[in-house]
């Protein structure tokens, strides 16, 4: 039975962006953390700018708090944890439940950590689920569209965060080159113009990051010239 | 018995373009003993998807589906209708006759009610006798006025108010009839010099459905065509639409029914 | 091993429970929360004969329930002989006038019924209520025991219990039964819905598509299901898990946004089954209730092998004379109600109360029936290393394939408030595995 719903392959979609996105930017997060912690303290200002999230904290005390759990802050990683759990948890019969169950605990796992006095440790354990969540999907789903749907999320978010990060154009071109070889497999309408821009820009030095983030989340989302890939 | 010519014209404007529009529509006039179809010719714009059938009261609907954005939603139904005086319709579902012997939502018994109720006396006579009664009582009640109520106004509000228009007095006259438990449905449909639907009651004796008009206060001869049956007008509407979209609307409906020329009573 | 030792393994069941979200949606003061369902370890045990005398009687009442439907929206030959009033159908929020004439597929109208039940002190059960709209409950006790079975596989070894974890299968073969050719699916009203869990846990076990409203599509008198490349898959089965009021804005509620336009249009022509079937709520009213032994004569010519609760109707003027002598030792129900609210207790109102009741109950006998109340067999639960008698239900669940089959389980909801005897989800309670054992 290989039917999937417009309305499924888009939150399999954004359920692979949004764990991603957690991921990284709590990884990203650790590691700048412990340069906050003594020297490099208004470091985290600049952080915001590379994020595009404006900057509505008062001191890094306050950043480390709201940027990690504030869940009325939008940008919050609690907050696009909560929207991956949103994604995910409507996937029941898509995904599986034991695939599920690690982002049901990665849930908890952001909640232990908001109340407790060492939250970088508990973020890992937050990790360590999303890890387990990949693993599990790449393991256990069985349709080939669900797991590559998922995938592509991933690997979207995974180009639009580094170019947001201003990460190494050479680290940002082997992340494009995944990106070809995914889109084409997974049945979604996608802009080719959109993609041989973005093949085209990585290219070019001095890298445009804005034009690679632009390029990358457009490329779902334009109607002039949509055809579909094959499977 | 007459021939009449009818057309039922029905368009909805829309500001901005609806989609995924759904209608069900029973503007197609039935066979029975009181009127025999002679010709019919349905226009439905723009193209739909969809299909023929009956529902549970017997009507004939059409029904379907249009996916794509549109503006505008015309329905035109002409046709000619053979129609006969004095004959009652007989009813081949006797067994479904209790539904339409108790309240619905819209027919259900209030204090207004009471007292009309009250004041038509009409102890044991025949079912004819009886409707005449109550029809009386509800004309007598009313003043017809188009603009104060609504589709979903019930029997028990009109009466209250003690004005409304056709589907007022037919829902008010329901709800007397349903409280001595004689079955009784609505009746959509048209009527002979008016320029919009009309309603009016069937009363059931003996299987044999009795047309009352309580608007004009007479029994609905061959100047009626009857379009659509239910226990109360929200059965059974004769246009009905679903659609996705955010905006104004504007709906224009014509229904026009004239004698044929070449008649002859 | 001894079942008393399944309390150690509270926690790590607890935990997996939570684990998998088994989770139960409440709304109060206007919002949604999501709350764990709380599960005893616990099981109500059921032995083999006893369950067997349970079965037979669950398929016969079903069978009744069954063969009633039908009538009622076909030739209502129960109205005419005069064993139902007719009052009790048409007056009844239940009955559906759209449904007049609809055969479903196969003439399966109650798929799925949930028949709720309690054990009285004496042992003896009793029928509680009939719930052929759309009963929740199964997969909670079916992943409670998937949970058990690995925290403590001993125990599972040692006693001879009946696997429960087949019910996917059972309710596969249900829908695959009456289906009219092309996909099976399950309709969800979306993750607000209180049984949302249950809704995705089915979705996964059946392998059914899990839908909303609008992923499906009605064209061309057939029902299609969208995928996301555009193209249009048949569906021949839609087991929804929304109640006849918004299932068609075109055909019942127009406000209904989480419906299928039409669906009903395309059910009538037979060209898709709806699981269950609409219009069933003329069969599960309390008022209908009373009726069901006297179905179960005149549909079967049998005896009905289970009982119902000692019940009252007002509007017979003798059972009225009873109501009001005995009204202290009654419970009243108000028929247009569900899910434990509108149930008083004759002997909890005040005089004030009671006066005001029994003027609307003689202005309206026909929205009340009244029941003795059933002495309940107290079951234990295990609560902060204490065991405590708590009063508890089994709802037992019928599926309907060519014959009726009973799941050999059940869901047992108890109240969590010992002076309570409402046990309903929604009200706070709890629930329990059901062992049906097997020798």
């Amino acid at each position: 039975m290989a039917i999937l719903s417009v309305e499924h392959s888009d939150q399999l979609f954004w359920l692979g962006r949004y764990s991603e996105r957690v991921y990284t930017t709590i990884r990203g997060f650790a590691e700048r953390f412990d340069s906050v912690m003594d020297v490099k303290t208004e470091e985290y200002v600049e952080y915001c700018k590379r994020q595009e999230i404006p900057n509505i904290y008062t001191s890094k005390e306050d950043f480390v708090r709201r940027y990690c759990f504030d869940e009325s802050d939008p940008n919050s990683i609690y907050s696009n944890l909560m929207r991956a759990f949103d994604n995910a948890v409507v996937l029941r019969e898509e995904i599986g439940s034991e695939t599920l169950s690690y982002i049901q605990l990665a849930v908890y796992a952001m909640n232990k950590a908001k109340v407790s006095d060492a939250p970088l440790i508990h973020l890992q354990r937050v990790v360590d689920n999303i890890m387990a969540f990949w693993g599990m999907a790449d393991d256990d789903i069985d349709r080939d569209c669900v797991r590559r749907i998922l995938k592509l999320g991933k690997q979207v978010e995974r180009i639009d965060i580094y170019a947001r990060m201003k990460m190494a154009p050479k680290k940002i071109k082997k992340e494009v080159k995944r990106l070809n070889g995914q889109v084409g497999k997974t049945g979604l309408q996608y802009s080719m113009v959109r993609l041989a821009h973005l093949n085209y820009i990585v290219e070019v030095e001095p890298v445009d990051y804005d034009q690679i983030v632009e390029d990358v989340d457009q490329l779902f989302d334009e109607g002039t010239e949509k055809i579909v890939a094959g499977f | 018995m007459r021939r009449l010519d009818y057309r039922y014209h029905m368009e909805l404007l829309f500001e901005q373009p609806v989609n995924r529009h759904h209608f069900t529509l029973r503007c197609l006039p039935g066979e029975n003993e009181r009127q025999r179809v002679l010709t019919e010719q349905v226009r439905i714009e723009p193209d739909y998807t969809g299909g023929f059938e009956t529902d549970s009261f017997g009507n004939r609907c059409i029904y379907g589906r249009m996916e794509k954005p549109h503006e505008r939603f015309l329905v035109d139904v002409t046709g000619t209708v053979q129609t006969e005086q004095n004959m009652a319709v007989r009813d081949t579902q006797m067994h479904r006759l209790g539904m339409y012997r108790y309240p619905t939502e819209l027919t259900a018994m209030g204090a207004s009610l009471y007292k009309i109720f009250q004041k038509a006396s009409f102890d044991g006579e025949s079912i004819m006798e009886q409707g005449k009664y109550i029809m009386e009582a509800v004309f007598g009640h009313f003043c017809y006025e188009p603009g104060v109520t609504q589709v979903t106004t019930t029997a028990e509000e009109a009466a209250a108010l003690g004005r409304g228009v056709c589907q007022d007095y037919a829902h008010v006259m329901l709800a007397l009839c349903r409280q001595r438990r004689i079955p009784c449905r609505y009746v959509a449909g048209m009527l002979v010099g008016e320029g919009a639907s009309h309603a009016w009651v069937e009363l059931c004796d003996k299987g044999n459905w009795i047309a009352f008009d309580p608007t004009h206060n007479c029994m609905a001869d061959d100047r009626y065509i009857s379009i659509s049956y239910g226990r109360d007008a929200g059965d059974s509407p004769i246009n009905q639409g679903d659609f996705y979209g955010t905006t104004g609307q504007r709906q224009k409906v014509c229904v026009t029914v004239e004698e044929k020329q070449d008649s002859f009573v | 091993m001894q079942i008393e030792e399944l309390y150690q393994y509270s926690d790590t069941v607890n935990e997996l429970l939570a684990r998998y979200g088994v989770k139960f949606g409440i709304y109060k003061n206007g919002t949604f929360n999501e709350q764990l369902f709380p599960f005893d370890m616990i099981p109500r045990i059921i032995k083999k004969e006893e369950f067997t005398c349970l079965e037979k009687g669950l398929k016969q009442r079903v069978a009744a329930l069954n063969a009633f439907i039908r009538d009622i929206y076909g030739k209502k030959e129960i109205i005419r002989d005069g064993v139902i009033p007719e009052e009790f159908i048409y007056m009844g929020s239940g009955y559906l006038a759209q449904c007049e004439g609809v055969l479903p597929p196969k003439g399966v109208f109650t798929h799925i019924a949930g028949i709720d039940l309690v054990q009285g002190k004496d042992g003896k059960w009793y029928i509680l209520e009939d719930n052929l709209r759309i009963p929740s409950g199964a997969s909670y006790p079916m992943i409670a025991r998937t949970i058990c079975r690995k925290s403590s596989p001993a125990l599972f070894e040692q006693n001879s219990i009946v696997d429960n974890r087949d019910y996917a299968k059972l309710l596969r073969r249900t829908m695959d039964y009456v289906n009219t050719g092309g996909h099976t699916v399950i309709l969800t009203p979306g993750r607000y819905n209180a049984a949302y869990f249950e809704h995705s846990y089915l979705a996964e076990l059946t392998g059914a598509h899990l839908a909303i409203g609008h992923e499906l599509v009605a064209e061309n008198d057939h029902l299609y299901f969208v995928d996301y490349s555009g193209k249009k898959e048949l569906v021949g089965a839609v087991y929804r898990r929304i109640s006849d009021e918004y299932l068609d804005p075109m055909n019942f509620n127009s406000e209904s946004v989480i419906g299928i336009p039409h669906i009903f249009d395309i059910y009538r022509k037979g060209n898709v089954a709806i699981i269950n079937a609409p219009g069933n709520g003329v069969a599960d009213d309390k008022g209908i209730y009373y009726f069901v032994p006297k179905m179960i004569r005149y549909y079967l010519g049998e005896e009905a092998i289970l009982s119902n609760a000692p019940t009252y109707l007002p509007f017979y003027e003798e059972d009225m004379k009873y109501v009001l002598e005995h009204f202290d030792h009654l419970v009243l129900k108000d028929v247009a109600e569900a899910g434990g609210y509108g149930v008083v207790f004759g002997s909890e109102m005040t005089k004030e109360e009671k006066k005001k009741f029994v003027s609307m109950l003689k202005e309206e006998p026909r929205r009340f029936i009244a029941q003795e109340v059933i002495d309940f067999m107290d079951i234990d639960i295990y609560e902060e290393g204490k065991l405590l008698p708590r009063k508890a239900d089994l709802r037992a669940f019928v599926l309907m394939e060519e014959e009726p089959v009973v799941w050999e389980s059940g869901l047992t909801r108890f109240s969590r408030n010992p002076d309570s005897f409402i046990v309903n989800s929604s009200q706070g309670g709890g629930f329990k595995d059901t062992w049906v054992m097997a020798e």
